[in-house]
């Protein structure tokens, strides 16, 4: 390939001990990056044209190119890796140690230790914290360290050697690479509250999650779930599903290219031990959080998990009211039910008391101002009631109010939902509807 | 998310934390922020939260005290920093250490005048530069020979003033470079202008040497031409002609183009020959007089003196009813030099003033040789058409169409839209390795190495061939350079109105060709860009209905239009590439419609025979394949790897015995992109094929080499190499398995035995090892090994030295 070629290799060009004195051993350090697939770059010709077949034979002859499909750009080739390259938070850093005995002497009691500093601590990287008894001249130790990143910013490995000279000598230097941990992906996250289901009080959670890719490199998208805290199940709403087969909503090749974002749709349920009380779901709620793996470069692999994700619950006051039934089509001005449901969210009993206010649409039948009794907390009173409306278009139910006669506090719902009032051909009467989902 | 939903939400700071860290101390400081910034949260119903990693908020090392923090600010400086990788394959420019290249380039002076023939010519080109500089290029800083790109930013500079000039102070600027030589003029007037440019040219050559060199000899002439004693002051302002331009000037419809020419630098000198007159005919006779060599290197090449020289052939393909005459050859008799005039008509025998008859005698004397004219000139002409056939735009097919009803004469055919191409830049050839020789092993060494240059062979296609397949493929780029000089498309030509030979574009082919193999890509874009889309009617055989009677189609090879199409990609423009491979696909599929349809390629109603039907759809066939397969490489460049992968699927239906390689080169996209499922299911695909294909070495080799990579990916070197050991047992040979399994060893902490083996690889099949990227590999081994890395790279270079071309690509040797 074009470029000018580096290696993986980490320099060090100032040794703090080096310009005191020379050293038997010598210590080289090289980041070990996947290794890389040589391209090569076919220029061709037919054989009619003026180089005839040479061309062809040039790169046939090349030892990198595919026998066969020589045009092929991609070979099988790997190259070691041309320079440090970035280093994302999550990923492996593995690094090849290699203490050479430079000089013509045996040196003894060798002790290579590589640590890791970071901002917040040092980590021994080192396979073993032995010594090596001997190294002739010309001979090696060798270490390749791994270590996963799991902090951002100044990462500086520090590799000491230790040994002995025949003359009995106790010599000692220690080299520092220092290279930067950056941010590998950018995660924003956003909840939205599904009111309940007309048969259920509980609410779901739709967590959407976008991740987009701040590296240089695309990026392979092996896992993105979530992992739910103990009042939720979830259900990944990232995959189509017709028949069998279910299709990821991102297409067939589940990769990330630089600076893309994708987004992510989590469905989260309260489970039935929590649901029950629902009403004691607020304030803030641990969510669960997001567990990412990618792959890079011949399987480069990184893992990321976020924090807990926190949500705000809905504040649905000390009373909670909610629709459980609504029909479906209603005629204009003919009385249609509805039901409500009352729950108690709060700590202490409540006796209610229900008053019906008309608006300009609609008209509430029956008593206003009834009792409904005794309400314990956590307990839930279902009402049916009947009303009709008036005008066309889209209107709201509104001008129902609790009063607790306890602490004498009035609770005023207003649209409580949404009628689309469609007057239709021929049919007059009826009216279309179409609930809508209020908050 | 809406922006209006995301301004009225708060955002919250969270912070990703990894499994296995000690969370609770990772991350406590924003872990504040997260609840301090819950807000009355009752009417926002959607919260957004902006997870932060937030350097910052880490605090300072704490260990290891104050001694620990100021080494760590100490070594700020000094310490490595990540490097951003960047893909651009220009990049490197801005690697160029200028200063080692001055550094070398004063070496080079010091070693004056006891160099070499060569080293004289390179002196020369440095001479050249540095008059470039003069003019006007201060940036054009650099020693030409000194590495690959040290060329191309020279190159790049001088391209950059040519730009900016406009055509009279590029004149000076050319004319500057008329060192030495004789004038040699049939147009007073002409000569008139050159003497007084060439003077002042000589003036400040004159200065230049004073203050310099010895005047540079010019070498390229034949073998015969030894370099004779300086003679710095017997230079004297010439006037250079191209052989193309001896045809004299009256007549010329419009006073388009001046018709002084300007010789190339290096050209001048090469005509400069010690004071010793050599016209420019004679350099072009010592080629176009071998017309029999070029004949039987290329036997291929439909010779255009064929078409000449034989009238039997032409009356046969066509009814055109313009017969030549070829007996008034006559150097004397004024013509436009773009007229196709039959006295023009042995197209690239531009035949000089000197000796035209005595050239037109042996040319025809060549030809009469040939066994059956009647009968290859038949199939000639079948096959011609085959591989000629283009479907031009419609404009130049108009301006074609006219041209051969002879509604209009091709001289009044607007300029601007015709080629004319010409060199750009002539100061390429030079010797990396023998550069790095110098630097590294000393004069001694250095003799020692022996590459063939652009003066060693005979100056045509044979000699051509002989340093492309040795590899010497900076100087055969020098070869085409005076080829084309010799053909009127030299130095300072482009621009200029010419007439095109299918050898004249064969030649810029090849030297285009040449120049991307050597990854000057710039310099191939420049000289591209006289030819635009490759569509000008000047490029098609009907727009020479006299010199190529009846013949029809593009006389731009193939292989050059797919070049033109690649080479933008390589300059960071791969958008242009794809659209011009676009363009190409389409034009393939219609002559392929055309084909099925019962008509001929361009969509003329002829009747074809079977086979002949048949061979046409099978060569077309395999082009369109050709443009798959460069669109798919395009896209895999641009990193768009869905549609690369599509690509490279719809070439197996086209090219089935390549379905292993295409599969398993599927596979390894996936891998690369980190989607190791994707990759297996591909690498299963190719196995199956293998497995209908029966057990063969290349299939079982395919099969271990996709398993090891696979392997590769999981981390798991120990068997991926035993994979690659595997495919050794069946293929002891195969330099990728070997290469790979050395490499494996290095991640599984063997580096001595990783480094034998490819050390010892490279001693016993250095044709084989002597590739860039096994030796790229063997210098990072040995730079991880030892301080002493410097002493065998230096053993390397000496075995590169003893068995590459000129063209070997130095930086993998990382010497430098």
């Amino acid at each position: 390939m074009q470029g000018k070629r580096q290696s993986g290799l980490l320099s060090n060009k100032m040794d703090v001990n080096q310009a005191k004195q020379e050293h038997l051993l010598a210590l080289k350090v090289m980041r070990l990056t996947k290794p890389t697939l040589f391209t090569n770059m076919p220029v061709t010709c037919e054989d009619r044209d003026l180089p005839g077949d040479l061309f062809s034979r040039l790169m046939r002859e090349d030892p990198s190119t595919i026998k066969g499909a020589e045009t092929l750009m991609l070979g099988e080739m790997l190259t070691l890796p041309q320079n440090f390259g970035n280093i994302f938070l999550g990923e492996t850093f593995s690094s090849y140690i290699s203490v050479h005995n430079d000089s013509n002497q045996v040196v003894k009691d060798i002790l290579v230790k590589a640590d890791l500093q970071t901002s917040s601590q040092r980590l021994n990287l080192s396979a073993s914290n032995s010594a090596v008894s001997e190294l002739k001249p010309e001979c090696c130790i060798d270490d390749v360290i791994h270590h996963e990143v799991k902090e951002i910013g100044t990462h500086i490995l520090v590799c000491a050697v230790s040994y002995t000279t025949q003359s009995g000598d106790k010599l000692y230097f220690r080299k520092f690479f220092k290279f930067q941990v950056l941010k590998p992906l950018d995660v924003k996250t956003k909840f939205y509250n599904a009111e309940s289901d007309l048969s259920s009080v509980t609410d779901e959670v739709f967590l959407e999650a976008q991740i987009q890719n701040i590296t240089t490199s695309p990026m392979f998208m092996e896992k993105v779930s979530l992992e739910p805290s103990m009042m939720y199940n979830v259900s990944e709403l990232n995959t189509v599903t017709s028949g069998k087969e279910s299709e990821s909503t991102f297409g067939k090749m589940s990769y990330l290219q630089p600076m893309d974002t994708r987004q992510y749709l989590y469905c989260l349920k309260p489970k039935p031990e929590f649901a029950e009380k629902a009403g004691v779901i607020k304030g803030v709620t641990v969510i669960g959080k997001l567990d990412i793996v990618w792959k890079t470069n011949l399987g480069e692999r990184g893992r990321l998990q976020t924090s807990q994700l926190q949500r705000m619950a809905p504040g649905y006051g000390d009373v909670r009211l909610s629709l459980e039934y609504i029909p479906d089509t209603v005629n204009l001005e003919e009385p249609f039910d509805i039901t409500c449901k009352i729950t108690n969210c709060s700590e202490r009993t409540m006796d209610l008391l229900l008053e019906m206010c008309n608006t300009r649409s609609v008209h509430w039948c029956g008593v206003s101002g009834r009792q409904l009794g005794k309400l314990c907390p956590s307990a839930s009173l279902s009402i049916p009631l009947k009303l009709l409306s008036s005008v066309q278009g889209l209107q709201s139910i509104s001008g129902l109010r609790l009063t607790d006669t306890f602490l004498k506090r009035t609770y005023e719902y207003d649209d409580i939902a949404q009628l689309l009032h469609l007057l239709v051909l021929h049919d007059t009467g009826s009216l279309w509807r179409k609930k809508q989902h209020l908050r | 998310m809406d922006s209006g939903e995301d301004a009225a939400q708060r955002p919250l700071t969270l912070d990703i934390t990894v499994i296995g860290a000690e969370e609770p101390e990772a991350h406590i400081p924003s872990e504040a922020a997260t609840i301090s910034s819950q807000p009355n949260a009752t009417d926002t119903l959607f919260q957004e939260e902006s997870i932060d990693l937030d350097a910052e908020a880490f605090v300072s090392p704490q260990d290891d005290s104050g001694a620990s923090v100021s080494v760590m600010d100490k070594l700020n400086d000094q310490m490595m920093e990540s490097v951003m990788i960047s893909d651009s394959p220009n990049s490197e420019e801005d690697d160029v250490p200028i200063d080692s290249l001055l550094e070398q380039a004063e070496d080079k002076q010091s070693l004056d005048s006891k160099e070499l023939e060569d080293d004289k010519e390179k002196e020369a080109k440095q001479e050249e530069v540095e008059t470039g500089t003069l003019e006007g290029a201060p940036e054009a800083r650099g020693e030409p020979e000194g590495s690959s790109f040290a060329a191309a930013l020279v190159d790049k500079g001088e391209a950059e003033v040519e730009v900016n000039e406009n055509d009279s102070t590029k004149e000076m600027l050319t004319s500057s470079h008329v060192t030495a030589g004789t004038p040699t003029s049939d147009s007073p007037e002409g000569q008139e202008m050159m003497l007084e440019v060439g003077e002042a040219a000589a003036a400040d050559a004159a200065a230049e040497a004073a203050k310099e060199e010895p005047i540079p000899v010019c070498t390229i002439f034949s073998q015969g031409m030894q370099p004779k004693t300086l003679v710095p002051d017997g230079f004297q302002p010439t006037l250079v002609k191209s052989p193309s331009f001896s045809c004299g000037a009256n007549e010329t419809p419009n006073k388009l183009a001046p018709l002084v020419c300007q010789p190339s630098p290096s050209l001048s000198k090469f005509f400069a020959d010690n004071g010793t007159v050599n016209p420019a005919s004679d350099f072009f006779d010592s080629f176009t007089t071998s017309s029999s060599i070029i004949s039987i290197s290329n036997p291929n090449a439909e010779s255009p003196k064929a078409t000449s020289a034989a009238p039997p052939e032409r009356q046969l393909s066509s009814g055109s009813s313009t017969v030549p005459s070829t007996g008034h050859q006559d150097g004397g008799t004024p013509t436009a030099y773009f007229s196709t005039a039959p006295q023009d008509s042995a197209p690239k025998p531009v035949v000089g003033p000197a000796e035209p008859a005595a050239t037109m005698t042996k040319l025809q004397a060549v030809f009469s040789g040939s066994d059956d004219p009647f009968a290859s000139a038949l199939s000639m002409s079948e096959v011609d058409r085959r591989y000629d056939a283009w479907v031009p735009s419609e404009e130049t097919r108009r301006v074609l169409i006219s041209v051969a009803t002879q509604q209009v004469n091709p001289v009044y055919v607007e300029r601007d839209r015709l080629s004319m191409p010409g060199l750009k830049f002539d100061n390429l050839q030079g010797d990396a390795v023998k550069d790095l020789m110098l630097r590294f092993l000393g004069d001694q060494a250095a003799m020692k190495r022996q590459v063939l240059t652009a003066n060693s062979v005979e100056q045509n296609f044979l000699g051509l061939k002989q340093l492309i397949s040795t590899k010497n493929w900076r100087a055969a780029v020098d070869l085409t350079g005076r080829l084309l000089t010799a053909h009127g498309q030299g130095y300072g030509k482009s621009g200029q109105p010419t007439s095109h030979t299918t050898d004249s574009l064969q030649l810029w082919f090849v030297r285009l060709a040449l120049l991307v193999k050597l990854n000057l890509f710039q310099n191939a874009e420049l000289e591209f860009e006289p030819f635009g889309n490759v569509d000008q009617p000047d490029l098609y055989y009907e727009y020479y209905p006299t010199v190529y009677p009846g013949r029809r189609g593009s006389m731009v090879p193939f292989s050059m239009r797919v070049l033109h199409a690649e080479l933008p990609q390589y300059l960071n423009k791969p958008q242009e590439s794809l659209d011009r491979l676009h363009s190409m696909r389409s034009v393939c599929q219609k002559i392929l419609a055309n084909l099925e349809e019962g008509l001929a390629e361009d969509g003329s109603m002829m009747t074809l025979t079977q086979e002949n039907r048949q061979a046409s759809i099978q060569l077309w066939r395999s082009r369109l394949c050709r443009v798959m397969y460069s669109m798919a490489n395009c896209l895999l460049m641009m990193k768009d790897y869905i549609l690369a992968v599509e690509t490279y699927r719809s070439i197996i239906q086209y090219e089935s015995e390549q379905s292993v390689q295409l599969l398993s080169g599927i596979g390894r996209i996936f891998l690369q992109i980190g989607d190791i499922k994707m990759a297996e299911k591909y690498f299963q695909d190719a196995e199956k094929v293998c497995q209908e294909k029966g057990r063969g070495q290349a299939q079982e080799t395919a099969v271990l080499m996709n398993k090891a990579f696979v392997y590769l990916s999981q981390n798991n070197y120990a068997e991926a190499h035993t994979c690659f050991s595997g495919i050794l047992k069946i293929d002891p040979k195969n330099p990728v398995a070997n290469n790979n399994a050395a490499v494996c060893l290095l991640y599984l902490g063997r580096l001595k035995e990783s480094l034998g083996q490819l050390e010892s690889l490279v001693q016993q099949d250095p044709a084989l090892y002597l590739h860039e990227s096994v030796l790229f590999n063997l210098t990072t081994m040995y730079e991880l090994e030892s301080s002493r890395s410097t002493q065998k790279k230096q053993a390397l270079l000496e075995a590169v030295a003893s068995r590459e071309g000129d063209s070997f690509n130095t930086q993998c040797l990382k010497l430098v």
